[in-house]
């Protein structure tokens, strides 16, 4: 069988919640908002080393509230100019925890080379933490 | 495409897109990671009425590495080598972070004009002559806005006048210009030598006859 494709309509549309509004990010007029300062690719897109952009690309956040990718975050961070700073704010970078359902599944800061510090992200497309908890 | 092609076609374009920043980039040759970069100098300051021009070499791990900058034109100013071009900036060596681009990076540049740092200067004898007199440096570094960067100059119809009010500015001696020309050497060649010799004040007795010739055959 032989199947030829005419045509076809997108019918979903996602965005990574990084905590601004998209009315806030289109505001200014760079429009530098929802980008990677990293790589200036859209944070909708996939850093430069992956193919396809979602849960196996995503975002970090900093304690500082920058986000970028978090390949592109931990490639910069892996270099020794880094000095292991936030590129945007040169503060020490912490690993901002974010919670999902209520359980923190995102902790850890990379400054520490020793011991069981890890790196995660949000495995799902995340959602604005539950108050309080 | 690689990563870093990608970027760099990004900022080109966004650099042409934008009009209020009258900063320009250009490719140099061919490679899309040697371009050249241009913006005016800043307003009130020797520099105003220049066109000043970068010459920018992207290295392979850019944006992990920062770029490479040097001015093309000849700039009078204490963090930039009067000689080649070399400038001293903090974000051009262990304060480079990633999220820099070449415009943001020429627009510090642009800055770096406004507030030289003599005390981490790239030219010692410049930053010498920005603080012992700054007056003197001024008046130079607009002399150098002038010829090297088509600033305007003094506004003196007169050819000759103009040529030794040229001697002036520079904060050399008519007389010692007059002597090396009388070698046979174009005046402002002898000019340009002198000055990039420092040839000034205390300075002209250690510095040798055969020392500004030699430099002379050289230019
Ligand atoms: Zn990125
Ligand atoms: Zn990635
Ligand atoms: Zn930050």
């Amino acid at each position: 069988m032989k199947v030829e494709v005419k045509h076809w309509h997108a019918v979903a549309q996602w965005r990574w919640d990084t905590g601004v509004s998209s009315d806030d990010t289109n505001k200014g007029d760079d429009d530098e908002g929802d980008v990677c300062g990293i790589c200036r690719v859209p944070y909708e897109g996939c850093c430069p080393a992956c193919k396809v952009p979602g849960d196996d690309c995503p975002l970090i956040w900093g304690e500082c509230s920058h986000v970028f990718h978090m390949h592109c975050l931990l490639k910069w961070i892996g270099t020794a100019a880094s000095k292991q700073q936030c590129p945007m704010d040169r503060r020490p970078w912490v690993t901002a925890e974010r919670k999902i359902g209520g359980s923190p599944i995102s902790t850890g800061n990379v400054t520490g080379s020793n011991g069981p510090t890890t790196i995660t992200a949000d495995a799902n497309p995340p959602r604005p933490p539950p108050p309080g908890s | 495409m690689d990563a870093r092609l990608r970027r760099v076609n990004k900022e080109i374009a966004d650099c042409k897109n934008d009009r209020t920043s009258n900063i320009s980039l250009e490719l140099i040759d061919n490679s899309p990671f040697h371009l050249r970069g241009s913006f005016p100098g800043p307003e009130d300051t020797p520099y105003q009425g220049g066109h000043f021009e970068v010459d920018i070499i992207i290295p392979d791990s850019y944006p992990f590495q920062p770029v490479k900058m040097k001015f093309i034109t000849k700039v009078y100013h204490p963090n930039v080598s009067s000689a080649s071009g070399a400038i001293c900036l903090d974000i051009l060596k262990d304060a480079w972070s990633p999220v820099l681009t070449l415009k943001s990076t020429l627009i510090s540049l642009q800055s770096l004009l406004c507030s030289p740092e003599p005390n981490d200067p790239q030219d010692a004898e410049v930053a010498k002559h920005y603080t012992t007199s700054k007056g003197s440096f001024e008046e130079t570094a607009r002399y150098w806005t002038h010829i090297y960067a088509g600033g305007p100059g003094a506004k003196d119809p007169k050819g000759s006048k103009s040529i030794r009010d040229e001697v002036a500015i520079a904060g050399l001696e008519n007389a010692h210009v007059d002597q090396f020309e009388g070698l046979g050497f174009p005046r402002n060649k002898v000019i340009d030598v002198l000055r990039r010799l420092n040839y000034r004040g205390a300075n002209v007795a250690q510095i040798s006859e055969d020392r500004v010739v030699e430099e002379l055959l050289k230019s």
